[in-house]
């Protein structure tokens, strides 16, 4: 910039030195002639003609006249703004708001949605699950079920699988154990994602299968970041020899830096080798090994023709099945994108809606600022007219107001991004755990690339039209009736009204979002949650069960651990559960397939928790029936179980007594080990506080023996150690750390939370959705008023004069007031009669977000409505007021 | 405006003769924006007075397509001033100008010529 101007100012003093000695030169030539100088010098300049004029064409010529009117319009703009201070900061503040919303929430849409992920031709990657009667199988599907597809289909390219290993592995790296995932996954998988190892080999694969040939049992592929921080970045690691949960395995590669798979788990990944062998002969429904599915497409196929054909080949797969049971569960498919698999319909939606929530606040920002710069046009119409008047071009002042419109703008995009900084960092919490983003969040090329799109569209927005007005009013009148009274006034009176009127409906659209999510969380706040929360302690164990290998964990780790916490001072109780009801782990699901007779239905799903005898004095739940687990159930006693509620109803008779449950023997322990049910506990929210309570099954953790049959699914899902104290959490957590390192090392690193807190977080959704409508719809219900009041506070001064007469001939000053006040009940009705049908239509965009209450809830459709005219007629009583005090004789004189 | 507009037209009517004459006029050597002017008007017989609002834009214009290049020097009387010599490309283009002129000129000769002739006859 001050290249250009530098240069420009030189070729200027360079072009009027040119023609200083132009002038000069005919001026010599003329007294050499005997011209008086003085006579020569006016007869040069004569012939020479306008000079300015001359010098105006001649750097037209430069081609940059219009880099000249620019900065002159920067400067002019620049001045005008820094004139009228409060009117900038309005407008700033204003459009700032709308635009720090849309970018905070877009840099989410873009984070979420919109980034493709980091594998090659990312939308031709599918996910195929095997589906049936009761929906989806949870459990993966058979190897020989996911060869038939590839074998049978046409639309598929590769077809490769993994198991996720939902349980914590340790590494035994160079100086510690360090927690990584460890999913199995075939040795095409790599290939099929288009990424291949930094450093070293994937794994071979058998030609037919695509699985790892049995030479590579032993291979281990690290991630990125896993090498890097266990290994050093050691460049010699390729066939070294390293422990995974204390088996031995050689790295055969290193994957590139920042690729992980499944997508969405952490950065520490190794990947081990899916080998078939003798299991994968069978068709197993719940037993491992099974396999989730990443298929991808042939180029040109479609989603839809690949499911269709998928279903088709499926009907007849599951033909293979006899068991008819079995078969009915597993007889169709579903089929989705990779990346759509990754996140819930509903998930999207949710986030569309409030994506579209803050699409709304900038608009209302938009709208507001040209009231504003509407109001301003007119007020500067004389200046305008001025300026028409001494030969400046309609296009000339629209595009200075324009350029007035953009700096406006431009500033308040620069606090429009500091503002969507601060709501990503006021909601980092919320947002990391509703939609698994890990790393910070922060704007990227592509959302400074729309701030900019936004800015420049609101500039325009909020300049053109009204720079259109005022450059269209007709010079002479403005010039000659020289102030506010205006005769475009009624015009633009209305126009601003509209405007008013559209901010009242789009601000009460968003203010009944705003009721209905408060509405949902108080009804989620007084749900029963079947537990109690307080003074309750969670540590979140994840257990080194390849250390008790061979050994009994019970007895030689969860007992002593116990026993050792519930010595401690300040300690009520304490007791270990397989993931606490509400919290984030993984939840185990127990199937069972009842024979005979009896009252108890034959399919059983239930989920199934291991629970210390202690848990009832821990978190207080509440028997329905019967008794719960205590002291004297122990690994010799008879094996004992309890249900809830929700399982008798569900599985045994809906109707029936509960206790009928008690004395039934539907599963064992073990072979041998028939578990007798003694109590029916009442219900409890398990997976979230809006989702009904889910069948459960509770065994009690001392009677579980290493021969069990849950032993082994249990051990490496990690335990919570769950502890009632009076102490604070804050005080106590280095005792506890101690006693875990004491009972094994790798529990030192447990992370600590409290109850409360997990309940709260369980919220999440609605509690991020109602804060961020609370942000929106109260600056949205903040710029409605601030419209109103300035729209009428406008009103009043350009009808001072009328008002004073009427005042004068004797109107009563209640009656003055009411002018105004009518004013802004009426656009306050026609506002929310429109608000209230556009909430109508939208709230339905929110229904996944709403629990206890319909999307059309009246009461809270009337009470925002009533918020909002009160809130608007408040905003009008000052001006209105105003009004009534007009001097008559002070409104008389000023013509 | 008017004023701006007028100028402007009369660039416009002028402008392929006018960078000719300018062109023709420093085929002799360099010369200052002045010095042009008196030439014009010493060669034309003293009919052409050329206009300075068409005379500089042009120059401008010109320098900026390549066709002249420009220098500060002092003139015989001490007399600081901007000279343009015409360059390559200028003395191609006014080539070019000059068939082109002369085509022109031909071309509304053999017009008028018959009628002439019908009048004299």
């Amino acid at each position: 910039m001050s290249f250009f101007s530098r240069l420009f100012v030189s070729h200027k003093a360079e072009l009027d030195e040119e023609i200083q000695a132009h002038l000069q030169m005919d001026i010599q030539d003329r007294k050499d002639r005997g011209e008086s100088s003085e006579h020569a010098r006016a007869a040069a300049m004569r012939e020479f003609g306008n000079v300015a004029m001359v010098k105006d064409v001649t750097r037209e010529m430069w081609g940059w006249l219009w880099f000249e009117r620019l900065g002159q319009d920067l400067r002019f703009a620049l001045r005008q703004l820094r004139k009228s201070p409060i009117f900038t900061i309005t407008v700033m503040a204003t459009l700032a708001l709308g635009l720090g919303a849309t970018v905070a929430m877009f840099t989410v849409v873009d984070r979420v949605l919109l980034r493709p992920l980091p594998y090659a031709d990312a939308q031709q990657l599918i996910e195929i699950k095997e589906a049936g009667k009761k929906g989806v199988a949870p459990d993966g599907t058979p190897y020989l079920d996911l060869q038939q597809w590839h074998e049978r289909s046409r639309s598929l390219q590769a077809v490769a699988f993994y198991s996720a290993n939902r349980q914590v592995s340790f590494l035994e790296g160079r100086s510690e154990a360090i927690q990584v995932s460890a999913p199995k996954i075939s040795a095409n998988l790599f290939q099929l994602l288009g990424v291949l190892p930094a450093i070293g080999r994937g794994f071979h694969a058998q030609p037919e299968s695509g699985s790892v040939q049995p030479s590579d049992a032993q291979t281990i592929i690290l991630s990125d970041a896993v090498w890097k921080t266990a290994y050093g970045s050691d460049p010699q690691i390729i066939g070294k020899p390293v422990k995974l949960n204390g088996e031995s395995y050689v790295v055969a590669g290193v994957m590139p830096p920042g690729f992980t798979f499944p997508f969405g788990t952490g950065p520490s990944v190794v990947w081990t080798p899916a080998v078939l062998g003798a299991t994968d002969a069978v068709r197993t429904m719940y037993d491992p090994p099974n396999y989730e599915v990443v298929a991808r497409l042939k180029p040109g196929v479609t989603l839809d023709s690949a499911q269709s054909e998928l279903k088709v080949i499926q009907a007849e797969v599951a033909k293979a099945y006899t068991d008819p049971y079995q078969r009915e569960q597993v007889n169709s498919v579903q089929v989705q994108r990779y990346d759509d698999s990754l996140m819930g319909s509903d998930l999207r939606r949710s986030l569309l809606a409030l994506f579209g929530a803050s699409a709304i606040l900038w608009l209302i920002a938009c709208v507001n600022a040209a009231s504003l710069m509407l109001a301003r046009a007119i007020a500067r119409q004389r200046e305008i007219a001025v300026r028409g008047a001494l030969g400046a071009s309609r296009w000339r002042i629209v595009q200075q107001l324009v350029v007035e419109g953009i700096v406006l703008s431009a500033l308040s995009s620069t606090i429009g991004l500091g503002l969507a900084m601060l709501i990503l960092k006021l909601f980092e919490r919320g947002l990391a755990s509703q939609f698994h983003i890990h790393e910070k969040i922060t704007p990227n090329p592509a959302v400074i690339a729309v701030l900019l799109g936004l800015t420049a569209t609101s500039a325009l927005l909020c300049s053109v039209w009204p720079a259109i007005v005022a450059a269209r009013a007709s010079i002479e009148p403005a010039l000659r009736q020289g102030g506010q009274q205006s005769s475009a006034a009624p015009v633009q009176y209305r126009t601003r009204a509209l405007l008013v009127v559209t901010q009242i409906a789009m601000s009460l659209t968003l203010l009944v979002g705003c009721g209905l999510l408060l509405r949902t969380l108080y009804a989620l706040r007084h749900v029963p949650l079947g537990f109690r929360t307080d003074h309750v302690i969670v540590a979140d164990m994840s257990i080194p069960a390849y250390k008790f290998a061979g050994r009994n964990m019970t007895t030689e780790l969860y007992q002593p651990l116990v026993d050792q916490v519930n010595h401690l001072p300040g300690v009520q109780s304490a007791s270990l559960i397989t993931g606490v009801p509400l919290g984030t782990k993984y939840k185990m699901t127990f199937n069972l397939e009842v024979d005979g007779d009896g009252a108890l239905r034959r399919d059983i799903s239930a989920q199934m928790r291991a629970v210390g005898p202690e848990m009832q004095r821990v978190l207080g739940f509440r028997m329905l029936k019967g008794r719960f687990f205590n002291e004297a159930d122990t690994a010799t006693s008879q094996p004992v179980a309890v249900v809830n509620r929700a399982f008798v109803k569900a599985y045994y008779g809906g109707d029936q007594d509960p206790g009928k449950i008690l004395g039934e023997t539907f599963f064992g322990y073990s072979e041998n080990r028939r578990a007798v049910i003694v109590g029916v506990l009442d219900d409890e929210r398990q997976l979230s506080i809006a989702q009904q309570s889910q069948p459960e099954i509770q065994v009690c953790i001392p009677q579980i023996t290493p021969d069990t049959g849950f032993y082994k699914g249990a051990e490496g899902l990690g335990m919570d150690l769950v502890v009632r104290t009076e102490r604070s959490p804050s005080s106590i957590i280095a005792e506890l750390r101690s006693a875990m390192r004491a009972a094994s090392p790798e529990l030192a690193t447990s992370t600590f939370t409290t109850m409360d807190q997990i309940v709260e977080d369980s919220y999440g959704s609605q509690q991020l959705a109602a804060r961020l409508l609370i942000v929106f719809g109260g600056s949205a219900l903040l710029l409605c008023i601030t419209g109103i009041y300035g729209l009428l506070a406008y009103l009043v001064t350009q009808r001072t004069r009328e008002l004073g007469l009427r005042i004068a001939l004797g109107a009563q000053r209640g009656h003055v007031m009411g002018i105004v006040l009518r004013q802004a009940g009426w656009m306050l009705l026609a506002g929310a009669s429109v608000g209230l049908t556009l909430a109508y239509m939208t709230s339905l965009l929110l229904r996944t977000f709403l629990y206890g209450i319909t999307p059309h809830d009246p009461w809270t459709m009337a009470s925002v409505t009533l918020l909002l005219l009160v809130g608007g007629l408040a905003a009008a009583y000052l001006p209105a007021r105003r009004a009534a005090m007009v001097d008559p004789m002070q409104a008389l004189r000023t013509e | 405006m008017i004023g701006r507009n007028g100028y402007k037209n009369r660039i416009e009517l002028l402008q392929g003769t006018l960078d000719m004459l300018i062109l023709q006029t420093l085929q002799w050597g360099p010369r200052h924006g002045y010095g042009i002017v008196q030439a014009l008007h010493a060669d034309s017989g003293e009919a052409l007075q050329l206009e300075t609002g068409s005379l500089y834009p042009a120059l401008h214009r010109m320098e900026r397509q390549g066709w002249v290049r420009s220098e500060w020097k002092q003139t015989e009387s001490n007399q600081r001033a901007k000279y343009y010599r015409i360059t390559a490309p200028g003395k191609k283009q006014l080539a070019s100008d000059l068939s082109r002129w002369q085509q022109m000129v031909d071309v509304i000769g053999s017009i008028m010529r018959p009628v002439r002739e019908g009048g004299e006859a």
